[in-house]
C-alpha cells in the first residue's frame, strides 16, 4: 500500500505541474465566465443557461484534461524508460498501475473541483444561490472520469497516445449512446440484435453518470441514481485496471 | 578468495527469432568491479536488463546471493543507459520519491561496513563516507541523507531545479544517485560514464572505487575502455550475444592496452 501512495503522490505532483494543463484550465475558466454573457441574452432564463453551459463546460474540459494526461501516462514511462528505474526497485506492476491511476484521478478531481468552485461562484453572483444540487452531477462526473482514466491507462500500456486518444473518444461516444443501442437492438434482426446486446454489456454505459439535465432544473436525484453509478464505476474501473496490469506484465521492457 | 555472489548460467534471450544473448554464463565475485564490454548490439544492455529483472530470459538462470532477482530488489541498484526522469520534479523530489520506494533506513547498525572503512579513515570521495554513515543512523532524516547524496554526486546546488532543465551529465549524476539511494550491495550501471566531462568521469570513477572499498559489487557496461582498464578487477566481453572472454583485465590485455586487445579480439572473430 505504501508504494501505491508514493507513486500516486508523484503522479499527482507531475501532472498538476504540467504547463499544458494550465492552458486547458485557463480556457475552461474563460468559458465558465463567458456563460454569464450567454445567460444575459437568454430572455429571463439566464440562471438555467448558465447552469446548462457551465456544467457542460466542466464536463467537456474534464474530458479534455483526462484524455490529454491519461493517454500518455504509461506510454511516456515506457518510451522514456523511467519504468526501468521504477521496476528495478521493489515495485510491482500492480502497485505501479494503481498508483498512477490514483495520482491522476486525484489531480483531475482537483481540477474539476476548481472549475466547480468558479461555476458555483458565478451561479451565486447571478442570483441562483448555492447550487448544491449540481454537486451530485459533479460527483458522478468524477466517477465517470475514473472509468475514462482507467481506459486511457489501459490503452497507453500498448498503444501510442494518438491511437489511445482516438479509441477513448470512440468508446466515450459509444458509452453515451449505448441506451439508444439497446432500444435499436430490440427492433433489429437476431444477429444484429446479438451484436448490439453484446456491445451493451461490453462498453461502459456512461449515460448513467449524466445527471446534468436533471440538476439544471434543481431536481434532486434519488439515492439509487447516485449510488448505482458509483458502484458501476468501481466495478468497471477495476476490470479496466486489471486488464492494464495484465497488459503491462506482458510487456518485455 | 572472494565469494561468487552473482551467478549467470546459460542465459539466453531472443527478439524476433534473433538471438541477442546466447548461452551466456558468468560468475562475478563479491566486492569486485566487473566491466562488461562489447561492440554495439552485442547484447550488453539486454543482459543487464535481465540481471535487474526488467526483461525475462528465454532460458537460463540468474542468481544473486543464491536468490532469484525477484527476491533481491532490495539489495540491488540500477542506473539505465541515458537515463530520463520526470521533467516536472526537482532532483530532490525525485530522490525522495525513489527513496520512499524502499523502507529506508535499511540498516540500524553498520553490517555493510568494509573492514578497511574503520573510523577515521578518509575515503577519496569524502562525502560518500558521511552519506553511508548517516544512512545507517536512524536519527538522521531521509531528507538529510538525500541532500548528502546529491552533494556526493555533484548536484547539491541544482537540487531544487526541475529535471527538465538538466544537462545529460547532470541526469547521469542523478541516475547514479537513485541507483545507490538504498545502499545496495549490488550495483548495475549501463554506460554510466557516457555524457560526462573529464572531471565528471573522474568523480564517477572515485565514487565507484569507494563503493568497491565498502564491499559493494559493481557490474557495468561501458564503451570507454580506458576507464574500464583503470577501475575494473574483471571484465567480460560479449560479441553477437556470445561471451568470448571472462577474467581479469591483465590476463586479457597481455601487455597491450585494453582498447588494442579488445579491437584485436573482435576483429579476429569477425
Amino acid at each position: 500500500m505504501k508504494n501505491i501512495l508514493v507513486i500516486a503522490k508523484n503522479t499527482f505532483k507531475e501532472t498538476v505541474r504540467d504547463k499544458i494543463l494550465y492552458g486547458i484550465l485557463a480556457f475552461a475558466l474563460l468559458f465558465l465566465i463567458s456563460t454569464t454573457m450567454f445567460g444575459s441574452i437568454s430572455l429571463g432564463e439566464d440562471i438555467k443557461v448558465i447552469k446548462d453551459l457551465g456544467l457542460a463546460g466542466i464536463y467537456i474540459f474534464s474530458l479534455i484534461i483526462t484524455i490529454f494526461l491519461g493517454s500518455s501516462l504509461i506510454y511516456k514511462e515506457l518510451e522514456k524508460r523511467t519504468l526501468y528505474v521504477i521496476f528495478s526497485k521493489p515495485v510491482s506492476v500492480f502497485q505501479f498501475i494503481i498508483g498512477k491511476f490514483m495520482g491522476l484521478w486525484a489531480s483531475i478531481s482537483l481540477n474539476i473541483l476548481l472549475m466547480t468552485a468558479i461555476y458555483l461562484g458565478i451561479v451565486a453572483i447571478k442570483g441562483g444561490g448555492f447550487d448544491y444540487v449540481s454537486l451530485f452531477a459533479i460527483l458522478l462526473l468524477i466517477f465517470e472520469i475514473a472509468i475514462l482514466i482507467a481506459l486511457t491507462i489501459l490503452f497507453s500500456t500498448f498503444t501510442t497516445p494518438l491511437a489511445g486518444t482516438i479509441y477513448t473518444i470512440i468508446i466515450l461516444y459509444i458509452g453515451h449512446s449505448i441506451s439508444i443501442t439497446k432500444t435499436f437492438a430490440e427492433k433489429s434482426e437476431p444477429f444484429v440484435r446479438y451484436l448490439l446486446n453484446a456491445s451493451y454489456y461490453i462498453f461502459p454505459n456512461l449515460e448513467k453518470f449524466n445527471l446534468r439535465n436533471d440538476v439544471v432544473y434543481g431536481s434532486l436525484p434519488n439515492s439509487a441514481q447516485v449510488i448505482y453509478p458509483i458502484v458501476y464505476s468501481a466495478l468497471f474501473t477495476t476490470v479496466l485496471l486489471s486488464l492494464a496490469i495484465s497488459a503491462l506484465k506482458k510487456q518485455d521492457l | 578468495m572472494l565469494k561468487i555472489m552473482i551467478k549467470i548460467t546459460n542465459l539466453t534471450k531472443s527478439y524476433s527469432k534473433t538471438k541477442i544473448v546466447d548461452d551466456l554464463s558468468l560468475e562475478i565475485k563479491k566486492g569486485s568491479i566487473f566491466g562488461f564490454l562489447g561492440p554495439n548490439g552485442a547484447g550488453k544492455t539486454t543482459t543487464i536488463k535481465m540481471l535487474v529483472g526488467l526483461s525475462k530470459p528465454d532460458g537460463g538462470e540468474i542468481k544473486i546471493e543464491d536468490k532469484n532477482i525477484s527476491k533481491s530488489r532490495e539489495i540491488i541498484g540500477f542506473m539505465p543507459e541515458d537515463p530520463y526522469f520526470y521533467d516536472h520534479l526537482t532532483a530532490l523530489e525525485f530522490l525522495q520519491y525513489m527513496g520512499s520506494l524502499f523502507d529506508l533506513p535499511r540498516h540500524p547498525e553498520l553490517p555493510h561496513s568494509h573492514p578497511e572503512q574503520s573510523e577515521g579513515s578518509r575515503p577519496r570521495a569524502g562525502g560518500f563516507a558521511r552519506f553511508f554513515a548517516n544512512a545507517q543512523n536512524d536519527k538522521i532524516g531521509i531528507l538529510n541523507k538525500i541532500n548528502q547524496l546529491l552533494g556526493l554526486v555533484g548536484l547539491g546546488k541544482a537540487k531544487n531545479q526541475p529535471i527538465e532543465y538538466f544537462s545529460k551529465g547532470m541526469k547521469q549524476r542523478l541516475g547514479l544517485a537513485q541507483a545507490i539511494i538504498n545502499d545496495p550491495d549490488y550495483i548495475f550501471l549501463d554506460e554510466p560514464l557516457d555524457g560526462l566531462d573529464p572531471i565528471g568521469r573522474r568523480e564517477f570513477k572515485e565514487i565507484l572505487l569507494e563503493l568497491k572499498k565498502r564491499g559493494k559489487t559493481i557490474f557495468f557496461n561501458s564503451h570507454i575502455l580506458s576507464d574500464v582498464e583503470e577501475i575494473c578487477d574483471q571484465i567480460g566481453i560479449i560479441n553477437k550475444g556470445k561471451l568470448i572472454y571472462s577474467g581479469d583485465v591483465k590476463g586479457f590485455c597481455k601487455n597491450k592496452s585494453l582498447e588494442d586487445a579488445f579491437v584485436d579480439k573482435i576483429l579476429t572473430i569477425k
